[in-house]
């Protein structure tokens, strides 16, 4: 089975002392590899004001993780972690290999169009989902 | 007061109201074309007075809004980053018809996975409290 890309987000109660929250990270990173997946990324995006109160609280504390597996069943192990974590008040799974596939195919299929026509202006300006930071729309997992 | 319906069916529009027409002549509405009678109010399309809007904000002709996902060539809308989400959503949360922002089709149906998955997790809003 090819290997699948997820993104997840888990919240945490924003008063957590922090071994704790490592705690939970490290929890998950090892669900995970005992699962045979890869985290590619942890970032933890520290507190931040809700859009709306979760739990009774208006703060949380973010914590972001890329996941690279080939097994499907990973994420219901990881999700099923996270209920049952109590300073997690939210999390969210995304299923993103297919998403990036279609993102690639159409960065091919421009950079193709591009290079095909010869343009009058530098086709240097054919490139232009190289990802040269300033576009903000571009990134796809940042 | 019976005769004016029963010849055609009663239009929406107010032309109606009138009861002084012996013969209901459809034609009799100031606004808006004498043809079938429509529905709804004012159509994206093209600017018609605005005889009967139907709510919400300027019922006039935008201009001509290019889409800004378009326009940067975006590939991928990040649910992940809210201020650029954010533009799309109204103040209560709704997210903003296509007419209002100028966003294409293609872009408008990723747009709106991502505003809900970023509702999801709390980094967008669902409905603005009171």
């Amino acid at each position: 089975m090819e290997e699948r890309q997820y993104d997840l987000i888990f919240i945490l109660r924003p008063d957590t002392p922090e071994p704790d929250i490592d705690k939970v990270i490290a929890t998950i990173e090892h669900a995970a590899t005992e699962k045979g997946a890869k985290i590619e990324k942890t970032e933890k995006w520290g507190r931040k004001r809700m859009a709306y109160r979760v739990a009774r609280l208006r703060e949380g504390f973010y914590v972001y993780m890329v996941i690279r597996s080939s097994h499907g069943e990973v994420v219901k192990e990881l999700e099923r972690r996270l209920k049952v974590a109590d300073p997690v008040i939210k999390y969210l799974t995304v299923r993103l290999d297919e998403e990036l596939k279609r993102q690639e195919k159409l960065k091919k299929h421009r950079e193709r169009r591009a290079a095909r026509r010869p343009r009058k202006t530098a086709p240097a300006a054919g490139t232009p989902s190289a990802p040269a930071g300033g576009s903000e729309h571009a990134a796809a997992t940042s | 007061m019976a005769e004016e319906h029963a010849p055609q069916n009663p239009a929406p529009v107010a032309a109606a109201s009138a009861p002084s027409a012996p013969s209901a002549p459809p034609a009799g509405a100031p606004s808006g074309p004498g043809g079938p009678p429509r529905f709804g109010g004012p159509r994206p399309q093209g600017s018609r007075p605005p005889g009967g809007p139907k709510r919400g904000k300027r019922n006039f002709v935008r201009k001509k809004k290019v889409c800004r996902f378009c326009v940067d060539k975006a590939d991928f809308i990040d649910y992940k980053r809210a201020e650029i989400l954010a533009p799309f959503i109204q103040e209560r949360g709704k997210i903003l018809p296509r007419r209002m922002t100028g966003t294409c089709a293609r872009h408008q149906r990723w747009l709106t996975v991502a505003i809900k998955r970023a509702q999801n997790i709390a980094l967008l809003p669902f409905a603005a409290e009171l």
